[in-house]
């Protein structure tokens, strides 16, 4: 919601006093803008700031890159936002976990935008694995590591630790 | 430290072990580390070394900005982790050195057996000549510990806490942090060895007392 729209400006190193509100009973954020009625929903609202702060870059370079990148955040509001349970976590680990083997980033070898909302969605996800699933799901650990230091990404949320237990690690 | 020899089957199974939870050779953005390594590598990792191949892949991209990447290129055995031991050949004389090539040739295709053997006694020779002593994995570790309220005596806090003596742990130095209504929470440094200390025991000592401490989290942790 606006907490996080407000996260990501600070990543993009914006200051522009933008004026959030919340519509609706699932409390989808809107952005007042100057002329016109305002912009509605997480991802439209991000886009707009990236444009804002002169970083396109980070919805991606070539058109593969920016249906990826699209492709995440649709990910993002769709199956994370609207997961509740052991169950879902699991399945977005798991598809996530797959996804993320030979890839750096969520676009492949560049830092997006999907990789900021995808890091804000997961924190509480991540924060309350045990030190065994962190192992399971190693390259979701490895890519959520790697965000998490990523200047100016992680702000106030809390550092989520990371330790490569040896017992585990020789079971591959 | 080093991955042992990168051409080598062993070398990139160290690497790809490294890489596992990495995704560069050191810290978080690409670096002349990585640089040194790739050339090192030479070519890319075989498919089940899933973790050596998205690395590579990944540090080829930048291939065009290589010499401008943070960093200063230093031996390969400056790399890597820091429980294996440096086979990059510090010491000048072993190849030339026919002792050991005793089942090598360069004209002859050597058997798998005979590779293996010779890679052995390089490892021993090595081990041999290094002066360095064994390498204990050590980690730092920062931890958080919180008190009941503003009323606990801090200093008789951190007290209990060093008055723990364990084979493996050294305190470091520590410092009162302000969290809020007036508690501080002590935040203190200690440097363990992996295989005798972990955070789980370290927890239920500092959590034993009770009388002071209300938790104990892990703040940082570092692989020295």
């Amino acid at each position: 919601g606006p907490q996080e729209l407000a996260l990501l400006e600070r990543s993009l190193g914006l200051q522009e006093g933008n004026k959030y509100g919340v519509q609706g009973e699932r409390k989808i954020p809107v952005l007042q803008t100057n002329n016109g009625p305002g912009l509605i929903g997480l991802v439209t609202i991000a886009a707009y700031l990236v444009k804002q702060a002169k970083k396109e870059q980070l919805l991606g370079s070539t058109a593969e890159e920016k249906a990826v990148v699209q492709q995440w955040l649709e990910y993002r509001v769709t199956q994370v936002d609207g997961c509740c349970g052991k169950e879902d976590t699991r399945i977005i680990l798991k598809d996530l976990n797959m996804y993320l083997e030979d890839k750096v980033y969520l676009a492949g070898n560049n830092f997006t935008l999907a990789d900021i909302l995808m890091y804000y969605g997961l924190h509480p996800i991540m924060a309350d694995l045990t030190v065994q699933e962190k192992e399971k799901y190693l390259n979701v650990s490895r890519w959520f590591n790697h965000i998490q230091h990523y200047p100016g990404v992680r702000q106030h949320l809390s550092n989520v630790i990371f330790i490569k237990n040896r017992l585990y690690t020789n079971a591959h | 430290m080093g991955f042992g020899d990168l051409k080598s089957a062993a070398g990139l199974q160290v690497l790809n072990d490294f890489l596992a939870d990495r995704s560069y050779i050191e810290g978080y953005v690409p670096s002349q580390a990585d640089i040194a390594v790739f050339e090192a590598v030479a070519a890319p990792p075989p498919a089940e070394l899933c973790h050596a191949l998205r690395w590579y892949n990944h540090i080829k991209s930048y291939e065009k900005q290589k010499a401008s990447l943070p960093g200063v290129k230093k031996a390969l055995g400056k790399y890597g982790p820091a429980d294996v031991e440096d086979t990059t050949g510090a010491t000048t004389d072993s190849k030339d050195d026919d002792d050991i090539d005793l089942f090598g040739s360069d004209d002859e295709e050597e058997s798998e057996e005979a590779k293996k053997l010779r890679e052995e006694r390089l490892a021993q020779y090595e081990s041999k000549k290094s002066k360095k002593p064994a390498v204990i994995a050590k980690s730092s570790i920062l931890l958080d510990v919180k008190p009941w309220d503003d009323e606990t005596d801090m200093a008789k806090l951190e007290e209990c806490v060093r008055s723990i003596q364990v084979d493996g742990l050294v305190w470091g130095s520590s410092k009162l942090v302000p969290v809020g209504y007036g508690i501080k929470k002590l935040q203190i440094q200690c440097v363990v060895e992996d295989d005798k200390v972990g955070t789980d025991m370290l927890e239920e000592r500092i959590t034993a007392f009770e009388d002071y401490v209300q938790s104990m989290d892990v703040a940082a942790f570092n692989k020295i």
